[in-house]
């Protein structure tokens, strides 16, 4: 019987595996940042241990760095000690850190790929759940914790247990794909899948409605896998892939042979078999909104909030849960989506904000100004992006807008640096989780596409993007 | 294993909730303790004791991988969560750091446990007895592999020979 992407990858990382027991999976690239690694780093110290393979180790900070001038101090002490410790921990072991100052700093799902260290049939690994978006070039990758980030650095492998296997057939062609994007194609997934929908399993993205996606639009889709519960998102390598990671500066030197080996093997057989289908037709999706407190808790712009009856279909927990998100999001059932009011618009994170997202947003808002009492604000995904769109005027098109251009980093993402909402402030963001408080204490957030999140900059409320001129 | 319940009585209790993200920097064990599910139950800190069990429905501990979470919630005194599912990085990190138990249980369970009762859990058996209301429950079987690295002790005492 054929066998699956997922499974060609990992049979071909097993270092041992035994029936009944977790397989050792070796690791071709391990990626860390300043929050999820001092402690692994303290572990290997304790113990003696080096870091087997700091050539295959790579380091950045982007969770918790500041988004504004970087001449200045970072104020928060606890920011400032976190950056200090990683900058130590990768002198002492000898790894590679794109630092605050480095042009290739960024968020690490973003230099990743941008550097041309995430490749086809490799397995990679990093303390962050989002991990997932390198599974767009066909790489097994997996969000880890803080035990296993220094079970990873002291042997380059990883005890797992073998996921099963999702297909997500994604079927059609969108009308019209500026303004119905691949956040929507991902939020129209985990609405339908629910958040719990991918547990345990390693979902491979299929179909036509992924084919015809960019890489950079490929990785939003795999990014937010995680949000739908599942270990990690995969897409097979195509001529697009190849084509993208040519050239970067850590491309292998043998990298045509490396794309002849893709092409021969990373892909599923015909004849192989998934544990779980799900295919969704694009022809007619519109343009996603999240509503609630979790990214299942999603509709399309042009309809209205739903009453907890009818998105629970009578669950008990999911009523509940819906009741509380409505309480919490300050929102009632029946309202329309683009009656609801925004006051901060937050283009960034590692899902949209990489050129692509950024060339997208800029169109809708050319010649416009952010509304009244609208705060917005584009954080690039890296330095790199932040250079690309100033070499294309694009920083000059959202100042003009009065949006704040800023530095790269995860910034209002997860409200770990200073960009944060105020309690009750309502969020029209491009980042992926909407828990509660997740971007500030009492802040509401509407998880939507950078072109959303730019109409919604102009109008102060949300707008079917699907009317605008977005050619 | 004795213990109380502190039950919340929904799905998607998330990462976010159980340790905000600004207490990410956050390095002494103890003080993150203070801040344990802040985000959704501000009382917990003072209300939660040592031995006790959070019980909760699907997809516990779903978003982030930040292992900030179970050990939070670890050195607040719990020490296991009871569930009807959880988000398989935060069931890892768990058990990897040798933190707290992840128990999935069944809805007969979850329905007949409330706030406050005593239970005493047994999982040489997979027993659930609750004390309070004299009725037993079967939880179910942690998997082969994840039995081994909780008898274990964790990820680093699993297989040190190979460590």
């Amino acid at each position: 019987m054929g066998k699956t992407l997922f499974e060609k990858i990992w049979e071909s990382h097993i270092v041992v595996e035994k029936q009944n027991e977790p397989a050792l999976i070796y690791i071709d690239r391990h990626l860390v940042h300043e929050v999820t690694s001092p402690q692994a780093f303290d572990g290997l110290r304790m113990n003696d241990r080096k870091v087997r393979r700091p050539d295959l180790t790579i380091a950045t900070m982007d969770h918790n760095v500041p988004t504004s001038d970087r001449s200045l101090p970072i104020l928060d002490q606890t920011s400032a000690i976190q950056i200090k410790t990683l900058e130590k921990n990768c002198e002492d072991f000898g790894i590679k850190l794109f630092d605050i100052n480095s042009p290739n700093q960024g968020i690490v799902h973003v230099i990743g790929p941008q550097l041309g260290i995430t490749l086809p049939g490799s397995t990679i690994v990093c303390g962050d759940s989002h991990t997932s978006t390198h599974g767009a070039f066909g790489a097994l990758a997996l969000g880890i914790g803080t035990s296993e980030v220094e079970h990873v650095l002291a042997s380059q492998t990883l005890w797992l247990e073998k996921p099963k296997t999702f297909e997500v057939r994604v079927e059609g062609k969108r009308k019209n794909p500026h303004a119905v994007t691949a956040k929507d194609i991902i939020l129209s997934i985990i609405k339908n899948i629910g958040t719990a929908g991918g547990t345990g399993t390693v979902i491979e993205y299929r179909g036509e409605g992924i084919t015809d996606l960019s890489m950079e639009q490929r990785m939003t889709i795999c990014n937010m896998s995680i949000e739908g519960g599942a270990r990690a998102g995969l897409i097979a390598p195509d001529q697009k892939t190849f084509d993208y990671l040519r050239n970067r500066e850590y491309t292998p030197k043998n990298y045509e042979s490396l794309v002849d080996y893709w092409k021969e093997n990373l892909k599923t057989d015909p004849d192989a078999t998934f544990d779980k289908t799900f295919v969704l037709d694009i022809n007619e999706i519109a343009p996603q909104v999240s509503w609630g407190t979790n990214p299942g808790m999603t509709c399309d712009v042009d309809e209205s909030i739903p009453s907890p009856d009818e998105f629970s279909n009578g669950d008990a927990n999911q009523k509940k849960g819906a009741e509380k998100a409505l309480e919490y999001m300050a929102l009632d059932s029946g309202t329309l989506i683009e009656d609801i009011k925004i006051d901060r618009v937050f283009i960034g994170s590692c899902t949209n904000a990489r050129l692509e997202d950024l060339i997208e947003a800029s169109k809708v808002i050319q010649g416009q100004k952010v509304a009244p009492n609208v705060n917005a604000m584009v954080v690039p995904g890296s330095q790199m992006v932040k250079k690309q769109a100033e070499e294309m005027g694009l920083d000059k098109i959202f100042i003009d807008a009065n949006f704040e251009w800023r530095e790269a980093g995860c910034s209002m993402c997860l409200g770990m640096n200073p960009d944060i909402l105020s309690p009750g402030e309502r969020c029209a963001s491009t980042s992926n989780r909407n828990f509660e408080g997740r971007q500030g204490n009492g802040g509401r957030t509407h998880l939507v596409s950078p072109v959303m999140a730019a109409a919604a900059a102009i109008n102060g409320h949300f707008v079917d993007v699907r009317k605008l001129n977005l050619n | 294993m004795k213990g109380n319940v502190i039950k919340y009585d929904r799905d998607n209790i998330d990462t976010d909730v159980i340790i905000p993200g600004q207490y990410l920097k956050v390095h002494d064990y103890a003080e993150l303790a203070t801040h344990a599910m802040e985000g959704l139950d501000p009382d917990f800190h003072s209300k939660v004791k040592e031995g006790d069990f959070i019980l909760s429905g699907k997809n516990f501990g779903s978003g982030s991988s930040r292992e900030h979470a179970p050990i939070a919630l670890s050195h607040s005194g719990v020490k296991a969560i009871l569930a009807l599912s959880f988000a398989r990085i935060f069931y890892r990190n768990s058990v990897d750091g040798a933190f707290l138990l992840p128990i999935e249980i069944g809805q007969d369970a979850y329905d007949g446990i409330s706030d406050g009762d005593e239970l005493d859990i047994d999982i040489s058996t997979n027993e659930i007895k609750n004390l309070t209301t004299n009725q037993s429950y079967k939880m179910k079987p942690f998997s082969e592999i994840i039995g081994k690295i909780i008898e274990a002790g964790g990820l680093f005492k699993y297989k040190p020979e190979l460590n």
